[in-house]
């Protein structure tokens, strides 16, 4: 079992107790994306999770936020079991608890940078004032409050990832998944998203667990984890 | 490349089966609604064919009277032509069966000893009875089947006022020489047909042999000048051709109205097309890549779309039947009582139907899907394996779109102001243009309309704005509902105002308390007359103040048109309140029509032969062509070719003195018409009358009305349900391009339901600006309906009234239907799982 950082109080944000994966594959078999995995986070961490191409890490990232469930193990968020937890449940858990930074960005091209960053509220159904107040204020720290009307497609690849990073803060997670934030952005735009990512965690107290594939990025983490076909090493 | 085809088609039908499938239905609605209205127009032809073929056989010519019976004299003078083989009387008379409210028989007197081909059952019939005995004639084994009827059996019916026994001497089949002739004919001696029914010395019409060394229409032009203006005499061709443009503008409404189903239909095959090749991009790119050729792509994508627009074909041919089959019998009745026509009895499909259908079923859907399936070819292989998204495309184009939809409707408009109005046709041109503009301006109205929605939470705001997104997909689905709903609104508000002037306009005329004919008089009734004795019974009777008499029948004005010649009292104290007038002084045209000889001229006769007060209306008369002064032109909604109302006396006078057909009686003041119906009934239990009051003659006049219109709602139904197929289709096509943006909503929270209620939201958006579009479109397009359509074909004044109460219960029933149309897409995309977000999606 490899050791996890220990902050805060004594129940881990994130936990992952002997957790396998397997995938189905065309054929016959399976494949076995994570291979009994053991791990947890504690609040205010930040992670970086390193390894190849189908080492894992995005199966780690989708078991962390409950979108998928493992074929083995237990993984809990705040304590609760998502294994026993209805689909309703996890999705739930993952909107009030949860966000997540995609490399791709996945901003919807039909809204402004506002409208963006505020759906995640819309869905939960928040206060709309209160939501885009927040808005407001995360655009304002990454520096695009002056475009916040602007379509999203005007935007550059470091700003819609920053734009990202306001919708995946604007309800609080308690824990923050990124999967490759800068995996699509140059060296300079990716040191800026990394720098804002990281000075927006330590202001609101919100546990990182990132996966990179850049070395530099991931000495940024207080620890790192590798992925190695499917097994973690220290 | 054929064995590819195969493949790629079985493996993309099966990953898209319901937006397959509902393709499909989209094509075979199409073909249904336009070949079920082929079916019966051509069965309604076939119908008068068939009955003509029956009775006149192998006839070369027929001679037919401008007015309704001819004398026998002229037959010798038939006879003597040198260029006549055979020539036989037909004497025609419509009767009605005591006893069933609406049962009509066509009786052909015939004489026997012509060369007829009649196909009695079990050989020839035995023609001393036919001769000798009384009321001997011959039903079709049809209708002796249907009734219960065998020779021997006795059958009573009437002849206007008159009751006569038939007795059914033998079985005629007419089906075998026509298979749809009326099974409603029936056969007898020509001199007992006279003498039993009507008139002796007088005959419909005579069948003409021609030798086979004369050239037909020799003889035909021989003939007429021989016989007078009186006398037309027309070829077989001729006769169906007449019919044929009696019924002209009713065939080519309902073409139109159809045509506009399979104009929706084509909607959802260029935009299934459209969607399934932006997914296939990919392919063809590689394909391209591998060295096919841009033909081979289009090819290969047409070849893929025939077959779907076969199988709509496959589909749409029973559909179309099975339609046709269900509305005969309201289409026949309301041919039978605006035309006066052989009522359709038995449906054909000639092959050439079916041609019909694989052409606009396999034809249309490529139509559809030739801009798509061009565009796709013609990219080259780096541009379709790059990512790349035609939805920005219609959106930079919809401006332009537009434009080009504004600037159509505006040259249409400025053509039909100018120079276009003279031409009969102009209304089509007009309403083909609209309904044409709306799908144009629809890309920058969705896209203004979902540009205004604010989001405010996660629900029918957010969806609606999505709509704005995906212009490409809900344009069209937009447009089709709008083109759908266009027609459901034009079609309700020319029929809500249509019945609305009407009734008013039967409450303004109709004013009598009791209304009389003969039951025969519905049917070909110009032989229908009520006894003089039971006339004058009528003036005696307690209570009754005033009779109206009125003599009707079909004659002819000079150009051929085929009108209605009616005859009443115009002295009659107070008539003036029977018409209303378009033209003219009530007064002066009353005094006019009264005692000077002139005549009142219905709306639809005057528009379409441009006379007015003060002109000269020519009508065929007992001595040819004569003309009469018009005192006033009246408001009329006659659809056999307009209306000319005379004084009895004029009508006498011209042509000879005769019984009349119906009268409307005035009760004294508090008399209650229907108690002295029921007096009359008791008093008079032998005649056949139809004794109507005032208050049912007026609801029988609407039911006849809505029975006309009854086809429409289903042309309506249908076209309706292809844009519903097109919600669905549609919001199915969304669910698949939005996957990966629907498996980010899940990833940050979204819940099934409020995907769920997402797509239901959609639905109602498209829905809702479906109907918007629809409302303004179907506004412009009653117009044309009523103004310029109506105008032209049936020259009706109708006065535009709002059908709230209809048009709302259709809003909501629309409303009703995107929503259910939505369900199953909407199910289906709250199923997407947040795992779907791939990397490089949305």
């Amino acid at each position: 079992m490899s050791a996890a950082a220990v902050f805060g109080d004594d129940t881990p944000v994130l936990s992952f107790d002997r957790v396998s994966m397997s995938y189905e594959t065309s054929g016959s078999g399976s494949r076995e994306a994570l291979r009994e995995v053991s791990m947890s986070v504690r609040q205010g961490g930040k992670i970086a999770v390193v390894g190849r191409s189908g080492s894992g890490k995005s199966t780690m990232l989708h078991l962390a936020a409950g979108i998928d469930v493992p074929t083995a193990g237990r993984v809990a968020i705040d304590g609760r079991d998502l294994r026993l937890m209805g689909e309703r449940e996890r999705t739930l858990l993952r909107r009030d608890r949860v966000g997540l930074i995609f490399q791709f960005f996945h901003l919807l091209p039909h809204l402004s940078l506002r409208e963006n960053v505020i759906v995640p509220a819309l869905i939960a159904g928040d206060r709309a004032g209160q939501a885009e107040a927040r808005a407001v204020e995360l655009l304002e720290q990454v520096d695009l409050a002056d475009r916040m009307r602007d379509p999203v497609q005007n935007l550059s690849g470091g700003e819609m990832q920053r734009v990202a990073i306001c919708r995946a803060l604007l309800r609080r997670p308690r824990l923050l998944l990124a999967d490759e934030p800068t995996g699509n952005l140059d060296d300079a735009n990716g040191r800026r998203v990394m720098d804002l990512l990281f000075d927006l965690v330590a202001a609101e107290a919100t546990t990182l667990l990132f996966v990179t594939h850049s070395r530099e990025f991931a000495t940024l983490a207080d620890e790192v984890w590798e992925l190695h076909s499917g097994q973690l090493a220290t | 490349m054929l064995r590819y085809l195969l493949s790629s088609a079985a493996s993309h039908f099966r990953a898209g089966r319901s937006l397959f499938l509902l393709t499909v239905l989209g094509v075979a609605l199409g073909v249904a609604s336009v070949l079920s209205i082929q079916i019966i127009n051509r069965n309604a032809v076939a119908a008068f064919e068939g009955s003509m073929q029956a009775v006149s056989g192998d006839a070369d010519l027929t001679v037919l009277g401008r007015n309704p019976t001819l004398p026998e004299s002229i037959y010798p003078r038939l006879l003597a032509h040198e260029g006549v083989a055979a020539a036989w009387p037909l004497y025609r008379v419509t009767v009605a069966v005591a006893g069933y409210e609406q049962l009509f028989l066509d009786v052909i007197g015939l004489d026997f000893f012509a060369p007829v081909q009649v196909p009695f059952q079990g050989g020839d019939a035995d023609l001393e009875g036919a001769l000798g005995e009384p009321g001997w004639a011959a039903f079709t084994p049809v209708l002796a089947k249907q009734m219960g009827w065998s020779v021997g059996d006795s059958v009573r019916v009437f002849s206007g006022s008159d009751a006569v026994w038939l007795r059914v001497g033998a079985l005629v089949d007419f089906q075998q020489i026509s298979p749809v002739a009326s099974p409603k004919m029936v056969v007898m001696d020509i001199a007992q047909a006279q003498h039993l029914l009507g008139r002796r010395g007088q005959v419909q019409q005579f069948d003409v042999v021609v030798r086979d060394d004369w050239p037909v229409e020799r003889v035909r032009d021989e003939l007429e000048w021989q016989l007078g203006a009186g006398v037309q005499v027309v070829t077989p061709e001729q006769r169906r051709r007449q019919t044929e443009g009696l019924l002209a503008a009713f065939r080519l409404n309902l073409t139109a109205l159809s045509l506009i189903s399979l104009f929706v239909g084509l909607f959802l095959v260029y935009s299934s097309t459209q969607a399934s090749l932006v997914r296939r991009r990919s392919e063809f790119g590689l394909l391209r890549s591998l060295g096919a050729t841009r033909g081979q792509v289009f090819g290969l994508i047409a070849i893929e779309v025939a077959i779907l627009g076969s199988l709509g074909v496959m589909l749409g041919v029973p559909l179309g039947y099975w339609g046709a089959e269900t509305n005969i019998a309201v289409v026949s009745t309301a041919l039978t009582n605006l035309y006066l026509l052989d009522e359709i009895s038995a449906l054909e499909l000639p092959a050439s139907l079916f041609g019909l259908a694989a052409l606009i079923g396999v034809g249309g859907a490529l139509a559809g899907a030739a801009i798509p399936a061009l565009d796709m070819s013609r990219r080259d292989p780096r541009s379709l394996l790059a990512a790349f998204t035609l939805h920005e495309r219609i959106s930079s184009l919809a401006n332009r779109l537009a434009l080009g939809g504004a600037a159509l409707l505006a040259a249409t408009g400025a053509w039909y102001f100018t120079t276009g109005h003279t031409w009969q046709h102009a209304g089509f041109v007009l309403g083909f243009s609209l309904l044409v503009t709306l799908p144009l301006l629809t890309p920058v109205v969705v896209r203004t309309a979902t540009g205004w929605v604010r989001v405010r939470s996660f629900g029918p705001g957010f969806g609606l704005r999505n709509l704005g997104a995906r212009l490409q997909i809900t344009a069209f689905a937009v447009a089709a509902l709008g083109v759908a709903v266009s027609m459901l609104v034009g079609i309700t508000m020319l029929v809500g105002s249509f019945r609305d002037t009407l009734e008013v306009w039967i409450a303004n005329t109709v004013q009598a308390d009791i209304y009389v004919s003969p039951a025969s008089w519905r049917g070909r009734g110009d032989e229908a007359f009520l006894d003089v004795e039971l006339v004058a019974a009528l003036a005696r009777h307690p209570g009754v103040r005033a009779l109206d008499r009125l003599r009707g029948f079909v004659g002819h004005t000079q150009g051929d048109d085929r009108i209605t010649l009616a005859g009443i009292d115009m002295g009659l104290p107070g008539g003036e309140t029977r018409f209303e007038l378009l033209q003219g002084d009530v007064s002066a045209a009353y005094e006019a029509v009264h005692r000077g000889g002139g005549v009142l001229v219905g709306e639809t006769l005057a528009r379409k032969q441009n006379l007015w007060t003060g002109d000269q209306v020519v009508v065929y008369t007992a001595a040819g062509p004569t003309s009469f002064p018009i005192a006033g032109v009246y408001y009329d909604y006659n659809a056999q070719g307009g209306a000319v109302f005379m004084d009895l006396s004029t009508m006498d006078r011209h042509w000879g003195p005769s019984d009349i057909n119906s009268v409307a009686v005035y009760l004294e003041p508090g008399i209650d018409a229907d108690g002295v119906i029921d007096q009359l009934r008791a008093e008079l239990p032998l005649a056949a009358l139809e004794m109507r009051s005032n208050r049912r003659l007026r609801q029988e006049a609407m039911e006849i009305f809505d029975q006309t219109f009854a086809i429409t709602r289903l042309l309506q139904l249908i076209g309706l349900l292809i844009a519903v197929c097109g919600i669905t289709l549609m919001l199915l096509v969304l669910g698949r391009e939005q996957l990966p943006e629907l498996a980010l909503y899940r990833s940050i929270g979204a819940t099934r339901r409020q995907i769920f209620g997402l797509f239901v939201g959609k639905g109602l958006g498209m829905g809702l600006m479906g109907l918007t579009m629809g409302a303004v479109g179907g506004t412009a397009l009653a117009m044309v309906l009523i103004f310029v359509i109506n105008r032209a074909y049936f020259g009706w004044t109708i006065q535009v009234h709002w059908p709230w109460v209809a048009l709302a219960e259709q809003g909501l029933t629309i409303l009703a239907a995107t929503v259910i149309a939505s369900l199953y897409p909407a199910a289906k995309a709250s199923r997407t799982a947040a795992a779907e977000l791939r990397r490089e999606d949305v």
